[in-house]
């Protein structure tokens, strides 16, 4: 509380001073930003597709959640430390590349196994396309007008942005935008489940409401969206309004879960790339030295941040020759542990490490 | 009745079967996660392992900005959640015996987790159950204490922990022989 007031006072910012606690200053600008975007979007509300409303109270309720969460987790010492640092390297030239790796390909996961890399991106991809038609219309950043010649007219924030005949390709596409990503959805979380049955790991550290729920409330949510198109096209709406709302109570209890459970990584991945800035950035500025070897492991920087880190917590790690354990490279680290045991200085004799990967 | 890992440091032979068997543990994909040193490689043949010794008080969890390291309920120490790590490498920084290994193309730390799919069911972990000298044993706090009557010690040396380690540890440590001022192997 004592360093919030200090960082208000030497800020003197009025803004920040207006408001009982970080949470409720994002809560109010995000909610007057969305309300802002909207009534600009529906031409000052003259399209506000009232069937939507139950997502609008959802996501507002999500926001809220969101917010806790984030703040909260942001306040932990080595978090704030990554975020703070990480925001301030944002331009680095290799963000751009960084990103898209981590983010939207996910070269990493497919070094963990196809498999594992395929049931993601349909998932993730499935999740952030539906994510893409899905607000727009709701928030009625977008919507379609048909003209009498059998044209529609996509209006994107109140301007016409497109003309496409109606039952021509991209028309087709956007009116099925949501079954695509549903199936891609469904298979991505069916290839996760089955996973989850057979892998060791997985079901050694797997909890209901941890690992399972996300998992079923993003297929009840996929099914529920395409039995609605199903019922449209077949049974001539019949089910219709009762399935609407099943669909859309499934969306908002996952919208309102994904802050607290797995799905949470979703906001808070993308600190991979600030973490990947922070660790670049700072090995190009000087490499730290182990006090034994001499070997260069870590950058100065996240060697003295570590070290800081654990002294918050009341943790400090130091050697009898004077120096912080965290300024000795691995090996050596584990050696200095021997010579504890031992009595003998194991990490002095200077042969290397002998080769500690056994394979299976 | 609740076991832990319990190790005689200086009965070990090097023979490195715990590295084998933490290859095949679930889950664990084939990739050890515990280590075997000589402790005087150019004079003599003692070994002794070192793995995760599950502290109380996990350097390598409190250092962790994504809360990738969780704490189980049985005290284990796990590994990285593989959706929140996000390759800092904070942790193999903090941990105080340089436990944890990083895998650079999975952007991904992964540690012992004490063969959480066996220990959390009371069955001992992969390592454990291979050693043939009895260095890593799987034994309830009884057990561990009935040596320690065995073993008798006039200087109030036990199973170890400062000023061998740095902090309150679940695994317990201890090395009888060169506690009691008996010479074994070296
Ligand atoms: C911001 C980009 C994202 C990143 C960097 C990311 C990263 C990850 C990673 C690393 C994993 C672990 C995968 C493994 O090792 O097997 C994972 C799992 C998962 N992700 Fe994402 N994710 C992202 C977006 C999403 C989105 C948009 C969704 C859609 C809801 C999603 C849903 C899931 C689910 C359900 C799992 C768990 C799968 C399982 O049960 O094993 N992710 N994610
Ligand atoms: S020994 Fe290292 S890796 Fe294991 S719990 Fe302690 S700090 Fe973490
Ligand atoms: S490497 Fe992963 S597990 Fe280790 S501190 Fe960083 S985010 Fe946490």
């Amino acid at each position: 509380m004592q360093a919030k007031a200090a960082v208000n006072q030497k800020s003197g910012n009025t803004l920040n001073n207006a408001f009982a606690s970080h949470f409720a200053k994002s809560m109010f600008l995000s909610v007057t930003a969305l309300a802002i975007l909207s009534f600009i979007g529906t031409r000052m509300f003259t399209h506000v597709d009232l069937n939507l409303y139950g997502y609008m109270v959802g996501t507002i309720v999500f926001i809220g959640g969101f917010f806790y969460r984030f703040i909260a987790w942001g306040e932990r010492p080595p978090t704030k430390l990554i975020l703070k640092k990480g925001l301030k390297l944002l331009l680095r030239k290799s963000t751009p590349k960084t990103s898209v790796e981590h983010l939207a390909t996910y070269n990493f996961i497919w070094n963990r196994g196809i498999y594992r890399w395929t049931q993601h991106v349909l998932i993730g991809w499935g999740c952030i396309l539906s994510c893409f038609v899905t607000f727009p219309l709701v928030f009625g950043w977008m919507y379609f007008t048909m003209d009498d010649n059998g044209h529609y007219n996509i209006i994107a924030m109140g301007m016409k942005v497109m003309t496409v005949p109606a039952d021509g390709i991209i028309a087709n596409l956007s009116y099925n935008a949501l079954n695509i990503t549903a199936v891609m959805v469904i298979a991505g979380v069916c290839m996760a489940l089955y996973r989850r049955l057979k892998n060791m790991q997985a079901r050694a550290e797997q909890k209901f409401l941890y690992d399972f729920m996300p998992l079923y409330m993003l297929l009840l949510v996929s099914i529920t969206g395409l039995a609605l198109t199903f019922m449209n096209i077949f049974l001539h709406g019949a089910g219709q309004p009762a399935m609407s709302l099943i669909h859309q109570w499934s969306v908002i209890i996952t919208l309102i879960y994904l802050p607290f459970g797995k799905l949470a990584h979703i906001p808070f991945r993308p600190m991979s790339v600030l973490a990947r800035n922070y660790r670049e950035h700072y090995a190009e500025q000087g490499m730290k030295e182990c006090k034994v070897c001499g070997d260069q492991f870590v950058s100065v920087e996240q060697s003295k941040d570590v070290v800081d880190v654990l002294c918050v917590n009341a943790i400090e790690f130091k050697a009898k020759e004077g120096h912080h354990l965290a300024e000795m490279c691995l090996p050596c680290r584990r050696k200095y542990r021997i010579a504890q045991f031992s009595g003998f200085p194991t990490h002095e004799v200077k042969v290397k490490e002998a080769n500690q990967n056994a394979k299976g | 009745m609740k076991k832990r890992l319990y190790l005689e440091l200086e009965n070990c032979i090097g023979c490195r079967s715990c590295l084998a068997a933490c290859t095949q543990c679930g889950g664990h994909e084939e990739r050890n996660r515990n280590y075997v040193y000589d402790v005087n490689p150019l004079v003599n043949r003692q070994t002794m392992p070192l793995m995760c010794l599950h502290c109380e008080n996990p350097a390598c969890a409190r250092s962790c900005p994504a809360q990738a390291i969780q704490i189980h309920e049985t005290g284990a120490v796990l590994s990285a959640l593989v959706e929140k790590c996000i390759g800092c490498q904070n942790c193999t920084i903090a941990c105080p015996y340089g436990i944890p290994k990083f895998d650079h193309e999975q952007n991904l730390m992964y540690k012992c987790d004490l063969c959480i799919d066996r220990t959390k069911d009371g069955i001992s972990p992969m390592c454990a159950s291979v050693c043939p000298s009895n260095t890593l044993q799987w034994l309830t706090d009884e057990e561990i204490d009935n040596k320690k009557k065995q073993f008798n010690l006039d200087n109030g040396k036990w199973v170890t922990s400062m000023p061998y380690l740095e902090g309150e540890t679940n695994v317990k440590v201890n090395l009888p022989g060169i506690l009691q001022g008996i010479t074994k192997l070296f």
